[in-house]
């Protein structure tokens, strides 16, 4: 079933919670609101579960006007970040929950809540549970059962909120790889809130990158992380390293150097400019090169399989992520004077000037 | 005990008896003392005398009148302290501070006050009074009165106790069901009630106790007509004035008796509620792991 979001608003007293979403999720995709929190995800994700009520907009269901159903009749199986287990009802009362409170002429006789619960259970890999209570199980297992049983009533779409939230990293990743799958496997469309930019990117076909109320970008994972359309967006995405024309003259340069078409870099500067690099888009040279950026080494931190270099531009920090390599081929140490060249630079127009596109890569 | 083998954080040895000493002690005079002097008043005059006592006519009237004032005011107490818990721990709109305020205050205002305020609008004087005389209901100095006035003096027990417990425990249970198809009402059978359930019966409790042993509030409004409007506690003031010390000290005897098994419920209860509530902690997701 697809959703189309129209014009949503939503303000709590003064704070305004949605400014105008047009949103178009089609059948069958999996989608990511993404943002900070406060952003506003969270009360679209409940506006469209009909848990709370739009000031203005609609939302539809496959074209149909669904702004006013009730969020029964809504048919969205809900999943909440803490689970909202019935805690005093067993695992396998808990999935059958949907089925028993439905009208008696729709309610399915015993024996078919029975095998329709053990079927969902084994679903979720966890049938051995059924008896347990939810206390008596992990936050992962919880989580779980928590999606087996808004399945339990065939929803048509699935919304989940910050549904790993609460999770260790190692169960979050297992589980979103696994929710995944599922969702692939059930045909019905699905959206879910997170404020993990990696979960969004990992786990969608989709993102909606959200600020402030306002759909900042929407687009396929690949877009939005390598091509960001407003400086939120690329901050938000991961690391990165912002420099202003008026105190950078030089990055300007370095932008047209690897290839920002000079006009628009002109444009920008009247208005002043920010030029985005990500801290793995930045190489290092001992020797000066053409529009280089001349700074100093402040420290050297081995991550993983990253090494990260904190370095000085008068009284700039910038951050660069080498591979390890390439550190080792380097052989940076404290206090060294070194020249930072880019390989992707992005140039916004400051807040205030016509937002110009400069970036390029090479 | 050595100072050596003291934890650092432990007081002298003669700090902690003194403690506990002012504390046994104050309990025994204060609590156990008065409690003993009750039973053994009652039975100065010996067991045929007590049985006599709680025999007489206006002994079991006022004891009837007690027990049934007390279940008939349970369900409305049941009723408003839901609702008002509910609505305070699951919702939000304006005035919510006015109405916690307002639900305090039978425990601020002086029982005496909260029955004269039912003389002045039901009295013969009263707002209302002349009209209910007109259509012959007796309000004050009747059964109705000593129903309101317990009422009021009971309101706030249970909706006390499951504001907390309904505000720790969020509506994502209730958002759940809902989600899930449920009605309002299914909602609220299987899934808010079985959360309060406990919670909800110590409140009970509570305010049935507060319900048998009020005086000041059932004494305005009684009109201490013997055999008709005599509550248990205005039964043994009437017999301690008139020197039936046999009598008054029996008819408390029953009061106590109430209070004991009231607090045996409550211990069950509480006890209950802290195995609810450990599975309920358990049940709490664990620490946001970033």
């Amino acid at each position: 079933m697809s959703i189309e979001i129209r014009g949503i608003g939503k303000r709590f007293g003064s704070f305004i919670a949605l400014d105008n979403i047009e949103l178009d999720i089609p059948t069958g995709e999996l989608v990511a609101l993404l943002g900070p929190s406060g952003c506003g995800k969270t009360t679209l994700l409940r506006i469209i579960a009909g848990m709370e009520s739009a000031d203005a907009g609609q939302v539809m269901f496959s074209g149909e006007e669904a702004t006013h159903l009730h969020a029964r009749e809504r048919n969205v199986g809900f999943v909440f970040q803490h689970y909202a287990l019935f805690r005093h009802m067993s695992v396998f009362e808990n999935v059958a929950f949907g089925l028993r409170v439905k009208p008696k002429k729709e309610r399915p006789p015993e024996a078919a809540i029975r095998s329709k619960v053990m079927d969902l259970l084994k679903l979720v890999q966890l049938d051995w549970l059924a008896e347990r209570y939810p206390s008596q199980l992990s936050g992962g297992q919880r989580q779980r059962i928590a999606l087996a049983r808004a399945l339990a009533v065939e929803p048509k779409v699935l919304l989940l909120d910050e549904p790993f939230g609460a999770l260790d990293t190692k169960v979050r990743k297992e589980l979103r790889r696994w929710l995944r799958r599922l969702h692939d496997d059930m045909h019905i469309s699905s959206v879910f809130v997170t404020h993990d930019q990696e979960e969004a990117l990992e786990v969608a076909d989709r993102v909606v990158v959200m600020n402030h109320g306002k759909i900042e970008q929407i687009g396929t994972p690949d877009e939005v992380y390598s091509n960001p359309a407003t400086p939120f967006v690329y901050q938000f995405l991961g690391n990165v390293n912002v420099f202003h024309s008026r105190v950078h003259g030089t990055w300007a340069d370095v932008g047209a150097d690897v290839g920002a078409e000079s006009e628009t870099v002109a444009n920008a500067h009247e208005g002043g400019a920010m030029a985005f690099v990500r801290p793995h888009d930045i190489d290092i040279e001992h020797s000066p090169v053409a529009g280089g950026l001349e700074a100093t080494v402040q420290d050297v931190h081995a991550i993983g399989p990253l090494v990260r270099v904190e370095l000085a531009h008068q009284s700039e920090l910038i951050e660069v992520e080498l591979t390890r390599e390439r550190a080792t081929e380097l052989a940076l140490v404290k206090g060294q004077q070194v020249w930072l060249k880019p390989r992707q630079v992005k140039v916004f127009a400051l807040p205030g000037a016509a937002l110009e596109e400069g970036g390029s890569g090479i | 005990m050595s100072a050596a083998s003291r934890r650092a954080n432990a007081e002298p040895r003669w700090v902690r008896w003194t403690l506990l000493g002012v504390g046994l002690s104050f309990l025994f005079f204060f609590l156990a003392l008065p409690l003993i002097a009750v039973f053994v008043e009652a039975f100065a005059a010996g067991v045929p005398a007590y049985i006599a006592a709680l025999k007489d006519p206006e002994a079991r009237s006022a004891i009837w009148l007690t027990l049934f004032v007390a279940l008939f005011v349970l369900p409305f107490n049941v009723v408003f302290g839901v609702a008002a818990a509910w609505s305070i721990a699951k919702f939000e709109f304006r005035g919510k501070a006015l109405l916690i305020t307002l639900i305090d205050l039978p425990f601020a205002v002086s029982p005496v006050v909260a029955g004269l305020v039912f003389i002045l609008i039901f009295g013969a004087q009263g707002v209302f009074g002349p009209w209910f005389a007109a259509h012959d209901i007796k309000v004050v100095f009747a059964l109705p009165g000593i129903i309101l006035a317990t009422m009021f003096i009971t309101f706030p027990f249970v909706a006390r106790e499951l504001i907390p417990l309904m505000q720790s425990q969020g509506k994502d249970e209730e958002e759940a069901a809902i989600s899930l198809g449920a009605s309002g009402w299914q909602m609220f059978w299987r899934v808010t009630l079985p959360n309060i359930k406990w919670g909800l019966l110590y409140g009970v409790i509570l305010a049935n106790a507060r319900a048998m042993g009020e005086f000041g509030a059932v004494s305005v409004v009684s009109g201490h007509i013997r055999g008709e409007t005599n509550t248990l506690p205005l039964h043994v003031e009437i017999l301690y004035n008139e020197y039936n010390s046999v009598g008054a000290f029996a008819a408390a005897s029953v009061l106590a008796l109430l209070a004991l098994v009231t607090l045996l419920a409550k211990t069950v209860v509480e006890w209950r509620m802290r195995k609810e509530t450990e599975m309920l902690d358990a049940a709490l997701p664990p620490g946001k792991v970033e």
